[in-house]
């Protein structure tokens, strides 16, 4: 499913050069739950920009459910990301002028879906996470949870493979953040979704399968 | 790839980020558009007027107006000037293209108050024949009080229904079947062929604009002409026959409107006045041109004269044959073909002196459409990281804004044509109701439209293309920054 042969992502910070990543190689099967923990800026969150293709990375190639992202252009990564992708942020990352509905029907906008069709979908997902009285509601009106549960059902929209969730318990309770990790594991087992989860959290690692360790750029 | 209907949509999103810097934008495009709009629906009412009221008529190929050339006064070395004589307008007479031939007699309506005072001055240029012994004889005698308070004086008959509102101190229109008015207005008094009288135009005074009459409509005037000819109400003015197309009133100080009378009683009046008038005073041989020294016409003679050719017949080599004899020669729709490249030019100073204004409001309006969009991309950082994760690509996230600033340029230009067209309706209103508080001749009044505005839509489709391709020049700097926004960092806000 996803597949990393010798990774490696360097930048430049004022005149150092920075190794975010440094020959990382991993494989990951479809439908598996993989926590990836590390300290802070040892590269977990450079690791799902680039399986996510929002980075390029200096050396090595990301294959992604058989696609060699480093070989797509920018429509083709786009559409890819969009098609195969979901992301769970620490932050939300809820635009506050949308209401809950429209931030879950949000990638299928950029899907060219029709608008009856999106609103269906999200509505449906809303309903299966329970939001479904929060669908008029703006992010500043959700708590945490419901805002994270939202962002999650955003992710789901449009079905796809993968879910990138980075430090989504970062900003909840403890309680509330057991709950979302209760749904990702859900939407894990019965969906078959493959989930990478990057996190400080060893709580929140326990719900994945297995738990992978980072440092300096390079799995331990 | 996102449908249009969404584009537009994320588009006014990222347009309510920003609301007063957007509505301060769409103001400035809005500026310059209404200065160019208003200008132009001004000038193009102007020039869609002079057409409509003029052009119709004076399309008439068939009407030579002929007049004295006065290049000769200022040159001795050329041929003396020469007037349209009797036995000239009996030569014109013979050629095979003409119909008809009358010389023309002008009379310009008078203020008889101001008459009293100043008898040549007041009465607005040149004012010969009949009128100017009339004027003599009462700016000498100041009779007028024994007519009771009406001076003879030759009028046009119009049939318009018209009644002088006292309170208003205009002329109301009325039902045509109750009220037929006579008007005091300038009138021409043609001496020659009755025919040469023969108009094919009507004005409609309530489109306001010259009709040309059907056949039918012509041949009534013909026959109108003929009977008018065989019923003359004044064979003796200057000791000539005239032909008159208009009749013989009292007239009122003030170019008041009088009542209908009896055309044949009022006839009767005027010639019993004359003749009151004539026993006062005789009227002097000489005229007051020549206490100037100038040569002026003498009777039997014409400064101008109308030559009517047969329908159909190509006007150029009788006007080439007048010009030859020494006169200035002239169809109406040369003249007036003439007159409106004299107007075009003048309004494209105009024109031109509003467009560079407009333009460089529209420059500043840019400047701001500019700094209003790279606000709004500043602004919505994160949003454009969280579009390309989502799966936006860089040419949908150009798009975006690059709708964003269309839209606000176009909604300003909207703005300022419906503003423009507006402040134009106004203006010309305006400056019609103080044009016509300064009209003295009532007929002429009723020539003026309610408005001169008038809608140049080829100018608006060039203003909304224009606003479309400024807006995306100055859009395609922020919306290729907005495109190029590394999503990465755009989302790393922690």
């Amino acid at each position: 499913m996803i597949q990393l042969h010798n990774v490696s992502v360097t930048y430049r910070l004022k005149s150092e050069s920075v190794e975010a990543l440094r020959n990382a190689s991993l494989g990951l099967a479809e439908g598996s739950f993989v926590a990836i923990m590390g300290p802070s800026g040892s590269g977990k969150t450079t690791l799902i920009q680039v399986i996510a293709g929002l980075l390029t990375p200096t050396a090595g190639d990301v294959i992604v459910s058989g696609q060699n992202l480093r070989q797509l252009d920018d429509r083709a990564i786009s559409e890819f990301r969009n098609r195969a992708i979901g992301f769970v942020f620490q932050f939300f990352n809820l635009p506050s002028y949308y209401t809950a509905l429209d931030n879950v029907a949000l990638p299928l906008v950029f899907a060219g879906m029709s608008e009856a069709e999106r609103r269906e979908r999200a509505r449906a997902l809303l309903d299966e996470f329970g939001l479904a009285d929060r669908a008029i509601h703006k992010p500043e009106q959700l708590s945490g949870g419901e805002a994270q549960r939202v962002a999650i059902a955003r992710a789901l929209v449009n079905n796809p493979k993968i879910i990138l969730a980075d430090e989504p318990t970062g900003n909840l309770d403890r309680d509330t953040g057991a709950h979302v990790m209760e749904l990702l594991q859900k939407i894990n087992r019965e969906r078959g979704v493959t989930i990478l989860l990057v996190t400080h959290d060893e709580k929140a690692a326990a719900y994945a399968q297995q738990t992978l360790r980072i440092e300096k750029g390079a799995f331990a | 790839m996102i449908r249009r209907r969404d584009q537009i949509r994320l588009s006014l999103q990222k347009i309510g980020l920003r609301k007063k810097r957007a509505v301060f934008s769409i103001i400035s495009v809005a500026l310059g558009v209404i200065v160019v709009v208003t200008v132009n629906s001004l000038m193009r009412g102007v020039r869609d007027l002079i057409i409509r009221t003029g052009y119709t008529e004076e399309i008439d190929q068939d009407i030579i107006r002929v007049s004295v050339d006065h290049r000769h006064d200022e040159s001795p070395s050329r041929k003396r000037k020469q007037f349209v004589t009797d036995e000239l307008l009996a030569k014109f007479r013979g050629w095979k293209e003409v119909e008809a031939v009358a010389a023309n007699i002008n009379v310009q309506p008078l203020n008889v108050d101001a008459l009293a005072e100043s008898p040549r001055a007041s009465s607005r240029g040149y004012t010969t024949g009949v009128p100017e012994a009339l004027i003599r004889r009462y700016a000498d005698a100041k009779q007028l009080a024994a007519c009771g308070n009406a001076i003879p004086l030759v009028l046009g008959e119009r049939f318009v229904k018209l009644r002088y509102n006292e309170k208003t101190k205009k002329f109301d229109l009325e039902d045509p079947a109750r009220v037929q008015a006579w008007l005091g207005r300038e009138v021409t008094l043609r001496v020659g062929d009755p025919m040469a009288q023969l108009e094919r135009f009507r004005f409609d005074y309530e489109k306001k604009q010259w009709h040309r009459l059907s056949e039918e409509e012509i041949a009534q005037r013909r026959k109108s002409i003929e009977s008018s000819e065989s019923n003359e109400f004044d064979k003796l003015i200057h000791g000539r026959t005239l032909t008159l197309k208009a009749r013989v009133v009292g007239f009122c100080p003030g170019t008041r409107l009088l009542l209908p009378e009896e055309p044949a009683r009022l006839c009767a009046k005027w010639l019993k006045q004359r003749d009151a008038l004539a026993r006062l005073r005789p009227v002097e041989t000489e005229t007051e041109y020549e206490r100037y020294g100038r040569r002026t016409p003498r009777e039997g003679e014409y400064t101008m004269a109308i030559v009517l050719l047969k329908t159909g017949t190509n006007p150029e080599p009788v006007v080439k044959r007048l010009k030859d004899m020494g006169f200035e020669a002239t169809t109406r729709q040369n003249a007036f073909e003439s007159f409106l490249k004299e107007v075009d030019a003048a309004m494209k100073i105009v024109k031109r002196i509003a467009y560079a204004f407009g333009g460089v409001l529209l420059l500043l309006a840019c400047g701001l459409l500019w700094s209003t969009t790279s606000r709004i991309v500043s602004d919505s950082r994160v949003d454009i990281g969280l579009f390309r994760a989502l799966g936006a690509t860089k040419s949908d996230v150009r798009r975006l804004f690059l709708t964003e600033t269309v839209f606000l340029g176009e909604l300003g230009t909207l703005a300022g044509i419906f503003l423009g067209w507006t402040a134009a309706y106004w203006i010309s209103r305006l400056v019609l109701h103080i044009a016509a508080g300064e009209i003295s001749d009532p007929e002429g009044m009723l020539m003026i439209p309610r408005t001169i505005f008038a809608v140049d839509w080829a100018t608006c489709a060039l203003l909304l293309a224009g606003a479309a391709g400024v807006s995306l020049l100055a859009g395609l700097w922020p919306a290729n920054r907005a495109a190029n926004i590394d999503p990465v960092k755009a989302l790393k806000r922690e």
